[in-house]
């Protein structure tokens, strides 16, 4: 016969083993952090965007590993924009660069029979709008207007592209979870910094390439946070060829409205010479608190 | 009592093996030693000249940064890797990813163009965000003397490298009152002329810029800082770019000034490049590190024929 005390150990061993297997079977249907499955699909993306090259060029001994390419780019392309609420035939061309993460978004587009011309840049915690590029660098060449208030908006834009998303899942480390969704391998992964309080879900196609892009806020009424990129028709589309893949086909929402619908017609991929020094009129603007609008 | 004891054993000797089996496969793969391209770490003393100054006379074509002996360009363009996971900008310290190489992988010879041969290549030496900030009008004019270097790059017609273009020389013979550094030419990827450069010592003060006709090398004039040599130079023309990549032309009003320090057997040199015609602001580069060879026998090579490419027959964008 056991004792109530030797009966009470048994059961609390046998607690320990079923909650054990439980918390196995839920890692698995929600997404593990499991490093090495990981490591294994944050690669596949990697490659299959040719975004991880080896790194011993005019070295053999010792091999180096392979590593992440990409600090710039410019992609450029023709379609649908939504300015001012209003769908616009425009030309759209984003640089962008990772190291510092900095972003120019230039439109070029009719609306209304009016030509519009937007240039939104930001650098990290500054955002800004310029009359041409460079603008507020040189005293009266241009004319730069702080925008602090759409710094986090438009740093989302950056981290949504499928580079930013590789670069970013690996940095968010053992918070990165991989799990499968009706047969599609999901990325899903928290942004840090300024970006933090946001989880970013990366959807790949069965050749890795990443084909959607979901963020989602904690703070649900920051809506100018809540992206949707859908990407396709992925190709080495630059002049200089790098084999960076480059999707053909970009679609945004934001908060569930249509943003832009282009179709891609050049892409720098050869870390082209992008540069996004801080106008000081920017750097001495306040920041603005609180939501990202 | 027993039976009961047994069953307990046997529960947490299995969750045991569980949690290791789970752990076991979660580890990542051991990583190959010293992946790294990392600068070479100094060994031995830094010898001194009777007057008291590091004496930096020797070959310095040891595996180091210099033009010609380029050991790792990723290093070059301001990118260090740390082990088989991690990688940094040098610049910013922020982290580049990596990954373990694909086992039996090799690089390719920069001349195919290829997955890993020259557009890989294209890549690395712009990986760097070490990058001289323009003056807005001239944004596009680097971009495009870029992505045309095959046919703009000076240093593709047999020119000399230029300073500081040249970076480190591969001799330098230092007296008490000028220094004479020699950089050999390549015939190869960049075919560059091979350059010599004779420095004062002396305190003597430039010759003002008007009076200068403009050079490849420009008028420098070394002094020391301490431990370590600053040449100071100007007086160049237009017909150099002043890094190894990047379209980074100059005007004519370029200053520049570079430091070379030497600990032991290593030589590290910076360049800050002064231009108000065409930088926002004046530029440093990332530090380079050249190894002195150690062979008290060592000789220059001679430096190989340069031949010049028929820019006709270009007839891709892909380059170096």
């Amino acid at each position: 016969m056991m004792s109530t005390k030797t009966w009470t150990l048994h059961i609390s061993a046998l607690a320990v083993v079923s909650m054990f297997l439980c918390w196995s079977v839920a890692a698995r249907a929600q997404g593990t952090a499991d490093p090495t499955n990981q490591l294994r699909v944050l690669r596949a993306a990697a490659t299959a965007l040719g975004q991880i090259r080896m790194s011993d060029i005019g070295m053999t001994n010792p091999p180096l590993p392979l590593v992440d390419v990409v600090t710039t780019m410019e992609v450029s392309g023709k379609g649908t924009v939504v300015i001012d609420g209003k769908p616009t035939n425009a030309t759209y061309t984003a640089a962008f660069a990772y190291i510092p993460a900095a972003m120019r978004v230039e439109i070029k587009g009719e609306g209304g029979g009016n030509a519009v011309h937007t240039i939104q840049t930001v650098r990290e915690e500054y955002a800004w709008n310029e009359s041409e590029k460079g603008a507020g660098l040189i005293p009266g060449k241009g004319t730069a207007t702080p925008a602090m208030a759409s710094a986090k908006s438009r740093l989302l834009q950056l981290w949504i592209l499928p580079y930013g998303v590789v670069k970013a899942a690996i940095a968010a480390g053992d918070k990165t979870t991989i799990s499968t969704t009706q047969g599609s391998t999901v990325i899903t992964f928290p942004l840090r910094g300024a970006l933090a309080g946001i989880t970013v879900t990366a959807t790949l196609d069965a050749k890795n390439f990443i084909t959607k892009v979901v963020t989602k806020p904690d703070n649900p009424a920051a809506t100018d946070l809540v992206y949707e990129a859908e990407y396709s028709d992925y190709a080495d589309h630059g002049e200089i060829l790098t084999d960076v893949k480059s999707p053909g086909h970009i679609v945004e929402k934001l908060a569930g409205k249509p943003l832009l619908d282009v179709r891609t017609t050049k892409v720098d991929a050869n870390n082209p010479y992008l540069v996004f020094p801080v106008p000081p009129n920017v750097k001495a603007a306040p920041a603005q608190a609180g939501s990202s609008r | 009592m027993r039976l009961f004891g047994s069953c307990c054993m046997a529960a947490v000797a299995a969750l045991s093996l569980s949690s290791a089996v789970i752990f076991a496969q979660d580890a990542r793969p051991a990583a190959p030693q010293h992946p790294t391209n990392g600068p070479p770490k100094p060994t031995g003393t830094t010898p001194r000249t009777p007057d008291g100054h590091p004496d930096l006379t020797g070959v310095w074509n040891g595996r180091g940064d210099s033009l010609t002996g380029v050991p790792n360009q990723l290093r070059n363009s301001g990118v260090i890797v740390d082990d088989e996971y991690s990688a940094h900008d040098i610049a910013t310290g922020t982290k580049i990813a990596a990954f373990p190489r694909p086992v039996g992988s090799t690089f390719g010879t920069v001349a195919t163009a290829g997955n890993e041969g020259e557009r890989a290549a294209t890549l690395l030496r712009r990986v760097g965000s070490n990058r001289p900030i323009y003056k807005p009008e001239y944004w596009d004019e680097v971009r495009r003397l870029d992505d045309n270097a095959n046919e703009e790059d000076p240093s593709n017609r047999c020119m000399p490298a230029g300073v500081p273009r040249g970076s480190i020389p591969q001799f330098i013979q230092q007296t008490p009152g000028y220094f004479v550094f020699i950089y050999p030419g390549q015939g190869g990827l960049i075919a560059t002329q091979t350059m010599y450069r004779m420095i004062p010592a002396d305190g003597r003060q430039h010759t003002p810029l008007q009076k200068l006709d403009g050079s490849f090398t420009g008028e420098g004039i070394a002094h020391w800082e301490g431990d370590t040599l600053v040449v100071d130079t100007w007086g160049f023309h237009t017909n150099t770019w002043f890094d190894q990549v990047g379209g980074y032309f100059h005007s004519e009003n370029m200053h520049t000034i570079e430091r070379f320090h030497r600990d032991g057997n290593t030589l590290t040199w910076t360049v800050t490049v002064d231009d108000p015609d065409v930088l926002l602001q004046p530029w440093t580069s990332t530090p380079r590190v050249a190894v002195l060879n150690r062979d008290p026998k060592a000789m220059l090579p001679e430096g190989l024929p340069c031949y010049e490419r028929d820019l006709e027959l270009t007839v891709t964008k892909e380059h170096h």
